[in-house]
């Protein structure tokens, strides 16, 4: 049916996949509470750069971050300095100002998205998804939702791959779906319905197959996966969750101004 | 192990019963096929008998339907599923999408059982051996094609050891390597006496040659029963759309011309078709 699945993320046995995630969250907290461009920086390049290298991972997480990353630099430099008002003015276009206070929130907004966005990649790198759903219903997740966020983040590929059959039916239909946007438009309903209702229609199929295989049954469920956890570990995300508080009520008292 | 007694099933908001006076004994280790054209009630009937009739298509229901102890109209589905096993004919929908590969994809049925833990490889292990998929075991399922899918589907559901499986037109998108692989397994587990199989199937020659017992459906109506040849000869002279296997065809094209005699039954198999040809 398709011939691209999701990549498997590389197994990070050493860490149980709620350290990961405390860990991320705690690198997004800080990146928001911080409020120094250096230090939000200092966040991504003393936490998340070293545990990418630590994983193998490092060329990916770089370019995904920077890929990412840039257009919204780009257009944060542009709006910013033009929008923030201040009295350092870099220089003039027409009756808009650019300043120095503008381009110095465009960095730091920038610093904050770059932390945000290398804990997001860094964590699909470092941990299975099923991996720290797993952690999650154990500790009281439904099952039902983290089949969900499972199951979504495996049928994207074949999704995409349904969406260029489609695309390649209604063209040797005739359709027309290049040239002026009106055309484009006109193409969009031809090429968007199918999708949605081919997909409407699988849910009754993967419904009974869900059945099939005891999805719904009551009962006690068992894990051919087992998680290994240590009291480091959990002593480890207690201490980065009080930290993450910290952080947090350092911002709204004595950084409140800036 | 299966008690149907006159079951009566119309879908909702349907204007024709979907199954008709259908009455069926089916004994423990029985390998039963279901033959008849498409929308003769080949699926409703699968569907009957792991419960999703009527508790997931919701229908008017009448009449006994008795698997495996269980007495279906009262016994939700995910109660049924540790005694009764359902594949069906597209294999991508039956993937899971939980796992990431093909033996978790397996053991996620038993997971869901509560199959004790050290269990859970060496089942899953068994199923994958038993349809020859060993070799894909660390694969992800969505990269599998559509044959290797289908026999993932029947491994899925066998490495959950139901008492009853159920398989609708299981061999859909298999090559005959691949049919005769996934009968011959079926066979087996027949004949270990556990297991009680009816599947639904278009292809007679494989049918004939490995169950011992054929019903035909015909427009929601139990026809026939009996064994392959009986059945098949029968069908010959009746409007079902069953068709025959290419050997009957060819004995029956052979007493047309006074190849063969006409006294003899018409053979369904290979085997058959040599025996009348001595």
């Amino acid at each position: 049916m398709n011939d691209k699945a999701l990549p498997r993320p590389v197994e990070a046995r050493a860490l149980h996949p709620l350290t990961s995630l405390t860990l991320m969250l705690l690198a997004v907290v800080a990146g928001a509470a911080l409020p120094e461009t250096a230090l939000v920086l200092a966040v991504y390049l003393s936490l998340l750069v070293p545990l990418a290298a630590l994983a193998h991972r490092l060329r990916e997480f770089l370019r995904t971050c920077l890929r990412v990353l840039w257009p919204f630099v780009v257009s944060l430099v542009l709006i910013q300095g033009f929008f923030t008002p201040g009295p350092s003015v870099l220089f003039r276009l027409g009756p808009f100002s650019y300043t120095l206070e503008g381009l110095g929130v465009a960095l730091l907004f920038s610093a904050r998205l770059l932390v945000g966005l290398g804990a997001a990649t860094l964590l699909t790198m470092i941990t299975r998804p099923d991996a720290l759903m797993r952690a999650l219903v154990e500790r009281g997740l439904p099952n039902q939702i983290a089949y969900i966020v499972v199951t979504t983040l495996q049928i994207v590929p074949t999704f995409q791959a349904r969406a260029r059959a489609i695309l390649d039916a209604q063209r040797s239909r005739g359709l027309e779906t290049e040239g002026p946007i009106t055309t484009r438009i006109r193409a969009l309903a031809p090429l968007v319905s199918p999708l949605i209702l081919s997909s409407l229609m699988e849910i009754e199929e993967r419904a009974i197959a869900l059945e099939a295989r005891a999805f719904t049954r009551a009962g006690p469920r068992t894990s051919l996966v087992t998680l290994t956890d240590t009291r480091l570990q959990s002593a480890a995300r207690w201490c980065m969750l009080l930290l993450g508080l910290a952080a947090v009520a350092v911002r709204l008292t004595v950084w409140r101004a800036l | 192990m299966i008690v149907v007694s006159g079951l009566r099933f119309r879908y909702a908001g349907t204007h024709r019963d979907a199954l008709h006076a259908i009455d069926l004994a089916v004994g423990t280790g029985e390998l039963v096929g279901v033959v008849g054209a498409n929308g003769a009630g080949k699926s409703s009937l699968c569907y009957t008998l792991s419960g999703y009739i009527p508790h997931f298509y919701t229908g008017s229901i009448e009449g006994d339907v008795l698997v495996a102890g269980h007495d279906v109209r009262r016994t939700p589905v995910s109660e049924m599923v540790s005694d009764v096993g359902l594949v069906f004919q597209n294999p991508f929908n039956q993937i899971s999408g939980a796992r990431y590969t093909v033996l978790e994809e397996v053991a996620f049925g038993l997971e869901n059982l509560g199959v004790e833990q050290a269990e859970l490889r060496p089942r899953a292990m068994d199923a994958l051996r038993a349809t020859g998929l060993e070799n894909l075991a660390d694969r992800s399922p969505f990269t599998l094609s559509g044959g290797e899918q289908q026999r993932l589907a029947i491994a899925a559901v066998m490495a959950m050891r139901p008492k009853v499986l159920v398989l609708d037109e299981p061999t859909s998108q298999l090559d005959p390597a691949g049919t005769r692989s996934i009968f011959e397994v079926l066979q087996r587990l027949a004949r270990e006496g556990k297991t009680t199989i009816v599947l639904t199937e278009h292809k007679l020659g494989w049918l004939a040659a490995f169950v011992d017992r054929l019903v035909v459906l015909h427009a929601g109506q139990l026809v026939a029963d009996g064994p392959p040849r009986d059945v098949l000869s029968q069908a010959l002279e009746q409007p079902w759309g069953v068709g025959a296997t290419r050997y009957t065809r060819a004995a029956q094209a052979a007493v047309q011309r006074k190849i063969l005699s006409a006294a003899a039954p018409l053979p369904v198999t290979l085997e058959q078709a040599l025996e009348s040809l001595r």
